[in-house]
């Protein structure tokens, strides 16, 4: 179950778990013992809370079996019980991960697959919000870069040097988004009387990654793993002199889940 | 499945707070938001159900 794996990293941040179905309670402790969930499983027969979230999948028939599911997903809370961020599959096809959300919301650390690449410029740590996913799972990639003093790179609105870029490779069975770079710091060259945007010093890149249904997925899975790569391309300075533009090779290793049928997660 | 669905309903909004509620646990505990969240709060999933 991957929420457990990630629940130990939510106790350390002070996030307690908490997961509901219409089941009855009985179901639900079945189900615990089977699957070895370390959070409560909370009991909604009738469907009453689903209802006062105002959640209630209102497509399915009042006679149907099915009858009283919500719309699924999941409200992350703050302490006074406010909304921090929540995630609704709006199709079937998006399933955010806990771990995409504890790298986007409390500034995660590089886990232990992360892998590392030293060039005479800077380092650069690539890693994911999960160690395992499913089909239809939407994770986040993370590049984290550190910079020498007086190192430094070009963010992507400068003009005139090669900006930093992070290319996806174009491959089927995986929808990458957009990268969040940071903000960046202006620079001022005083021998050419230029003030240039930059990054130095430490720098996270972030790309969310969705990947498809396994059918989709299986030309790029090996043993049961599945490997992502990318580029980083950037050009580096320091106070005296620029170096060629580099290129440098990613790779993320992530473990495939086979599909279970149980949603609670 | 349809090709323009209507946005689902997901209630509570980013910045409000949720309705309060009370809910017996797998092991028959009674349970509300104070006690089932951490100091900094709670991640609260809903599923369909553990027999989907």
């Amino acid at each position: 179950m991957q929420l457990e794996r990630k629940r130990k990293e939510l106790e350390e941040q002070g996030i307690g778990v908490a997961a509901l179905t219409y089941d009855p309670a009985e179901t639900l402790a079945t189900f615990a013992e089977r699957v070895d969930i370390g959070y409560p499983l909370l009991s909604d027969p009738g469907s009453e809370i689903i209802k006062r979230f105002g959640i209630l999948n209102e497509s399915v028939p009042t006679d149907h079996q099915f009858y009283g599911i919500p719309h699924p997903g999941e409200y992350w809370l703050d302490a006074d019980g406010r909304v921090t961020a929540k995630f609704f599959e709006q199709s079937h096809q998006d399933r955010f991960t806990a771990g995409r959300t504890l790298v986007r919301l409390f500034d995660a650390e590089a886990g232990p697959s992360a892998t590392r690449i030293e060039t005479q410029h800077l380092t650069a740590t690539a890693w994911a919000s999960d160690e395992e996913v499913r089909g239809g799972n939407r994770i986040a990639l993370v590049v984290d870069l550190e910079l020498p003093e007086k190192m430094h790179v070009y963010a992507p609105s400068v003009e005139g040097y090669i900006p930093i870029d992070w290319q996806a490779e174009d491959v089927e069975g995986l929808d990458y988004f957009a990268v969040e770079y940071p903000e960046a710091q202006m620079l001022r060259l005083d021998a050419i009387n230029e003030t240039v945007p930059v990054y130095e010093g430490s720098l996270r890149l972030i790309r969310d990654v969705r990947l498809g249904q396994p059918d989709d997925l299986a030309h790029l899975v090996e043993n049961g793993r599945v490997t992502l790569r990318g580029k980083l391309r950037y050009q580096a300075c320091d106070d005296k002199v620029c170096y060629l533009p580099q290129t440098i090779d990613l790779e993320w290793t992530l473990g495939l889940e086979s599909h279970d049928r149980m949603r609670v997660e | 499945m349809a090709s323009a669905q209507a946005t689902i309903p997901t209630g509570p909004d980013v910045g409000e707070t949720v309705p309060t509620f009370e809910a017996s646990d797998h092991l028959g505990r009674t349970q509300t938001l104070s006690s089932l969240q951490g100091k900094n709060g709670l991640l609260l999933i809903f599923s369909r159900s553990v027999d989907w």
